[in-house]
């Protein structure tokens, strides 16, 4: 029987510098999407931080492919685990295939591989390699970045990915396109992603579970469809302006 | 500015040595406190509680004045003492501070998104310092290094007051000849070095900028480098050919006498003679000979017996020299015979009232003033109608201060003046003296200015003054090396009288004269070298 991609056993922090957890479960199986979604401070990238061993738990544990990541070795865990944040985090001094070759290079592949590898992400993120690979990360907009970030976190192929916030800062007509990018993404890659978001209309189109986070607790994890119509109002203050968009069609696969 | 080019010209190859030191002394410097500052940064950078404390530690440093600093380096083993090796130290000093800073502040400035997904995407900390840090703080790093050695070429002209050469000699020679046109030969070379070395190290920063990475700046960097290599080695090599080194300390009579010896040797033993003057005192030139920094320089029996030797004056002409003589052998220096010239204090009035009143003695000025008041009015107002009712003095603060000084003085010869003698600068008293201001003074009794003002020496007949007879002292290894240059230094034995050595000062202090060509003059003059 295969583990979960990501399971989270009774889970507390006492002292994240982005919000605290107390006593969190919750788990994620392969292939399937978690949305974490709650106010800034409710915990959920602290949550997510937890994954790649960028902190560690005060109490409980996180099991990454059924073992603790105390027992991974943190650098081979975060290897095999792709990180995408908010404006994308590129290096500056490296250009956009340089960027996306970093963990590639790390795990020594042979160059004609990365370069290989280098234009298949780039394709598979919608840029042009042979436009995009020589560029500076300041020559991209935006949504080029973010796309950038995606590649660069998949670079190597690993099996979980970790996105926080990952189109936070973008305009909502860039933002749409890459939520559709997105979703073919998911259909092609079929690996464990973890996405933190504020915005619980995103959660609902691109997620298969949602998880809610409320100062630091656990208060509801479902599928879109159930956590849409719950009566919790901690839950329901969070939808805001959700049922007023028409074109936010809650996914659900029951 | 034709001046200064005729300089240039006349000293090329001095020149070349002396550029090629500074550029040793700041490359050299800079790497060291390159080495010292960067990683010391990166510590700093990581635990921003060690920063304060670092940080701090590096700005005190900065604080202190360069040449107390040299002075604390002196006595110090290992890394102080007199040369190149302290100057070194003393530059690293300074440098390391902009260098700390910048490397603090580039490491800082790396965004915390690109640090975080570094580490995200698994690389170890040694990855995320060579290949995210490290490159992004590498033109904040830059700059710090540029301004460490915009620094260190200004700071390392004063590396010069202890003998480690450089452009820096020019400036003090300039300074202690008060001729404007040869410290511009140490400052312009500066100048133009410190620009020359900030473009350079720009285009290392564009080099470093992995983005802005051009030919061009590979050209320039190239060419800077190569001229700046090829003007050390060309430096050494010429410090390096000379038979031995004469020094001397930072005023005009002593690089008169450096000059001077120098010149008997090269004339007389046929040897070469590498000149290493404007040592910054007593201490520094006696170190510098002790560690073979210079081979010799010309000392003051006094001097050395007070300054050196910690023992109590004495006005004993021989008895100093012999006692002087003894101390320096048992330290493996040899003082060769007097000059033949007292550099003590000289009790000092205008010609004219020495003539009219047939002073010649500091006892006959005793006896004028026992005279009453209203004797010396009536006796003076002839020649000058300005003097009050009594003799004035006037002496610089140290005379004033000295046990050896005033005091001692009057005690000796009974002087008695009416009124408490005036505090004047020294470079004043001379021209307050035979502007009328004052009627007696205690002056330096080589300067100058005794001559060229018309004032007149008063004898120390009862031997009050201890005696400062001028004598080459050398290293006895070399002496012994090299034989002829001793008996080129014995020849000098009592050629330079002190009307001599008052007309060579006056020739460069006051004509602006070549201390080179003035001593050339004057070793024509006397004959046999």
């Amino acid at each position: 029987m295969a583990h979960p991609a990501v399971q989270f056993v009774d889970v507390s922090v006492s002292r994240g510098e982005r919000g605290v957890l107390h006593g969190v479960s919750l788990s994620v199986a392969a292939g399937q999407t978690l949305a974490l979604v709650g106010r800034s401070g409710s915990g959920k990238t602290t949550l997510l931080r937890l994954v790649n061993r960028l902190l560690d738990p005060d109490r409980g544990e996180v099991l990454v492919e059924g073992l603790s990541t105390r027992a991974w070795n943190a650098v081979e865990l975060r290897r095999r685990t792709g990180y995408v944040i908010q404006d994308a985090g590129l290096f500056p001094h490296v250009t956009v295939a340089g960027n996306i070759a970093t963990v590639p290079r790390l795990l020594e592949w042979p160059a004609a591989r990365v370069e290989a590898r280098v234009d298949e992400l780039l394709t598979l993120v919608g840029l042009d390699p042979a436009v995009f690979r020589g560029r500076w990360p300041d020559e991209l907009s935006g949504g080029q970045r973010q796309r950038a970030g995606l590649a660069r976190a998949l670079a190597a192929d690993p099996p979980l990915l970790l996105m926080d916030e990952p189109f936070g800062a973008l305009d909502p007509i860039t933002k749409a396109e890459l939520h559709v990018e997105f979703q073919r993404l998911q259909r092609t890659l079929n690996r464990a992603i973890i996405l933190v978001t504020h915005d619980m209309a995103e959660a609902c189109v691109l997620a298969d579970q949602i998880a809610v986070l409320h100062e630091g607790e656990l208060i509801a994890c479902d599928t879109p469809a159930r956590v849409i119509v719950s009566n919790d109002h901690r839950v329901t203050s969070l939808f805001g302006e959700l049922r007023l968009k028409p074109e936010a069609t809650p996914r659900g696969r029951e | 500015m034709t001046e200064l080019l005729a300089f240039i010209a006349s000293h090329r190859a001095e020149m070349a040595t002396r550029l090629g030191e500074h550029v040793v002394l700041v490359a050299a410097s800079t790497a060291i406190a390159a080495a010292i500052g960067i990683p010391l940064g990166i510590v700093a950078a990581r635990r921003p509680g060690l920063s304060r404390p670092i940080v701090g530690f590096a700005n005190l440093a900065q604080t202190i004045p360069s040449l107390a600093l040299f002075g604390f380096l002196i006595p110090l083993p290992l890394i102080g003492g007199i040369g190149t090796r302290t100057a070194l130290v003393a530059l690293a000093v300074y440098a390391v501070l902009p260098i700390l800073r910048a490397t603090i502040t580039g490491l800082q400035g790396v965004p915390p998104a690109v640090m975080e997904c570094a580490v995200a995407m698994g690389l170890t900390p040694r990855q995320v310092l060579r290949q995210v840090e490290w490159p992004l703080a590498l033109p904040a790093i830059v700059s710090g290094l540029r301004v460490a050695v915009v620094i260190g070429v200004g700071t390392a002209t004063i590396a010069s007051a202890i003998g480690a050469g450089g452009l820096g000699d020019y400036i003090f020679r300039g300074l202690a000849m008060v001729d404007a046109t040869v410290i511009l030969a140490g400052a312009l070379p500066a100048a133009l070095l410190a620009l020359a070395a900030d473009a350079a190290l720009a285009a290392a920063g564009h080099l470093a900028d992995p983005r802005r990475r051009s030919r061009r700046h590979v050209v320039v960097l190239g060419v800077v480098t190569f001229v700046a290599v090829m003007t050390a080695i060309s430096g050494r090599a010429t410090s390096g050919r000379a038979d031995l080194i004469v020094g001397s300390k930072n005023f005009t009579e002593q690089v008169v006498l450096g000059e001077l010896m120098a010149q008997a040797i090269e004339r007389q033993a046929g040897l070469t003679v590498e000149r290493r003057l404007n040592l910054g005192g007593t201490a520094i030139a006696h170190e510098a000979l002790l560690r073979g920094g210079i081979d010799v320089y010309a000392e003051y029996t006094g001097t050395s017996l007070t300054a050196i030797f910690k023992q109590p004056p004495s006005a004993d002409s021989e008895q100093v020299y012999a006692t002087v003589r003894d101390r320096y052998a048992s330290v493996g220096l040899t003082l060769l015979p007097q000059l033949g010239f007292n550099n003590t204090f000289a009790i000092l009035v205008r010609g004219e009232d020495a003539r009219r009143l047939g002073m010649k003695t500091v006892s006959d000025l005793a006896g004028q003033l026992r005279l009453k008041p209203e004797a010396t009015q009536q006796a003076t107002e002839q020649a000058t109608p300005k003097a009050t009712s009594a003799w004035r003095a006037g002496f610089g603060y140290e005379f004033l201060e000295r046990l050896d000084g005033f005091k001692g003085l009057s005690a000796a010869y009974g002087l008695a003046f009416g009124d408490a003698p005036r505090v004047m600068d020294l470079n004043l008293i001379y021209r307050a003296l035979a502007a009328g201001e004052i009627d007696v003074t205690a002056g330096d009794a080589t300067s100058g200015l005794i001559g060229a003002l018309g004032l007149a020496v008063l004898e120390d007949d009862r031997h009050y003054f201890p005696v400062y007879d001028a004598a080459p002292v050398a290293r006895a290894s070399t002496m012994l090396q090299y034989p002829a240059a001793a008996a080129a230094l014995r020849s000098l034995a009592g050629r330079v009288s002190a009307a001599d050595m008052r007309q060579m000062n006056f020739a460069v202090d006051g004509e602006k004269q070549d201390p080179a060509v003035v001593v050339r003059g004057f070793l024509d003059r006397i004959g046999g070298f």
